[in-house]
């Protein structure tokens, strides 16, 4: 999984719905959550987490253009390509973290992927869980 | 207060497989609750029942049923098992194999009643085999008998150590059943020993939890086995059965606590410290899993 330090900036709440504003060295991802029965302490504006995403929930843009849903969105630079037959899984330099993103090799194919080169990753808001 | 707890205060030196351990509990359990120790082998489970029913001494403390005091290492005082008016029973079943099943129940009551054995058999759809000794009964028909010998006594303090874990998965069911109807029946409190976390969730309403001789989370089975510390909604607990290295990414067979079976993509670096056996926990969130009504 792919696991990225963070501290809360903004919890918005709406019922048993929360959208947590959180920021990873200045930039600020969100996070859609279902309230718990008690909320754990951690989950407070001010607490360092960590935010979790499956690989396969990362997807990869180039040359974006337009505007898009997508609420999370990182710079990185392709560090390595692993291409199986019909997934491969691409590693990616986002700041000083490593992350994963696991695509279809046809996708790896059509974006002509190459390493080192600079590349969006995205992930909904609604894909990413927190960990204390 | 103090009338509706068990409170439990002791320390014992336990000598175990993997050497000295002390068993330090500090804890109450309300009176007419079912509770569940969980723990791993080892941890103190046992101990810590046989403490109760008075067959252990433990090294100091103090044991006491609502204001009864059991055991008081400063007082000096060790109420026997026979006086703590409890029924203790194990996975083997310990049935007199030269008695018939009604008189197995008979033998344990404190006053004799053909009438009330009848009743418990009755209870237990034992009825029809009062008349068989032990050895013409299956595995689940035998701890039924234990089961109803157990009640037999009219304990105020049942101990079940892991009593269903010799059965088959189907005949556990049955007997986790009976075991519920039986404690809303006759309410007396009941700990048990369980290893499997399917019946801690049907049967107790409190966990407590042993880890090496301490008392570690406490609370409703929800409250100890809810992952907390992840924000994830749809969490599941189970054991690796399998993994496959295919394409890029593992595939990794978890068997869950109902014998369901999951499966999971995995990639190398979550693997670095799992392998088959291991416990772990699957969440997701819940925007994301699909449901559907079963046909």
């Amino acid at each position: 999984m792919n696991k990225l330090e963070a501290k809360i900036t903004q919890i918005q709440q709406s019922g048993a719905i929360l959208l947590v504003d959180a920021e990873v060295d200045g930039q600020v991802f969100s996070a859609l959550l279902i309230e718990s029965a008690t909320n754990p302490e951690w989950l407070q504006i001010g607490h360092s987490v960590n935010l979790v995403f499956k690989e396969t929930e990362v997807s990869l843009a180039k040359n974006l253009a337009g505007t898009i849903s997508i609420r999370n969105k990182m710079v990185c630079t392709v560090i390595s390509i692993n291409k199986g037959e019909l997934l491969s899984k691409i590693e990616m330099k986002f700041n000083n973290y490593t992350i994963g993103s696991l695509i279809t090799t046809r996708a790896v194919n059509a974006l002509e992927l190459i390493v080192n080169e600079e590349i969006i990753a995205m992930v909904k808001s609604n894909e990413i869980s927190l960990m204390c | 207060m103090e009338n509706n707890i068990i409170t439990i205060d002791i320390e014992k030196m336990m000598f175990t497989a993997n050497g000295k351990l002390n068993l330090v509990v500090n804890t109450h359990i309300n009176i007419g609750e079912l509770v569940a120790l969980f723990g791993q082998s080892g941890a103190g489970k046992t101990t810590l029942l046989r403490i109760l029913s008075g067959l252990i001494k433990p090294d100091k403390g103090i044991v006491k049923f609502g204001e009864t005091v059991w055991f008081d290492s400063s007082k000096g005082i060790n109420i026997s098992p026979k006086e703590r008016n409890i029924s203790f029973m194990f996975q083997d079943y310990a049935l007199f194999p030269n008695m018939t099943v009604e008189e197995n129940i008979l033998f344990a009551q404190p006053k004799k009643s053909r009438e009330d054995a009848l009743e418990l058999l009755a209870v237990f759809g034992l009825s029809e085999f009062s008349k068989r000794k032990p050895s013409g009964l299956s595995g689940g028909q035998k701890q039924r008998v234990a089961l109803a010998r157990a009640l037999a006594r009219k304990p105020q303090l049942l101990l079940l150590d892991e009593p269903l874990s010799a059965l088959d998965a189907d005949m556990r069911v049955a007997l986790q059943n009976e075991i519920y109807q039986a404690h809303k029946l006759l309410g007396a409190t009941t700990i048990m020993v369980s290893h499997d976390l399917n019946e801690v969730f049907r049967l107790a309403s409190h966990v407590l939890c042993i880890e090496k001789g301490l008392i570690g989370r406490v609370g409703t089975p929800d409250e100890v086995f809810s992952d907390s510390s992840v924000s994830g909604k749809v969490q599941i607990t189970g054991q690796i059965a399998r993994i496959e290295k295919q394409d890029t990414i593992n595939i990794v067979t978890v068997i869950s606590g109902s014998n369901q079976i999951i499966k999971v993509i995995a990639f190398d670096n979550d693997m670095e410290n799992l392998q088959v056996g291991d416990s772990v926990l699957v969440f997701t969130k819940a925007f994301n899993p699909i449901i559907s009504k079963l046909m």
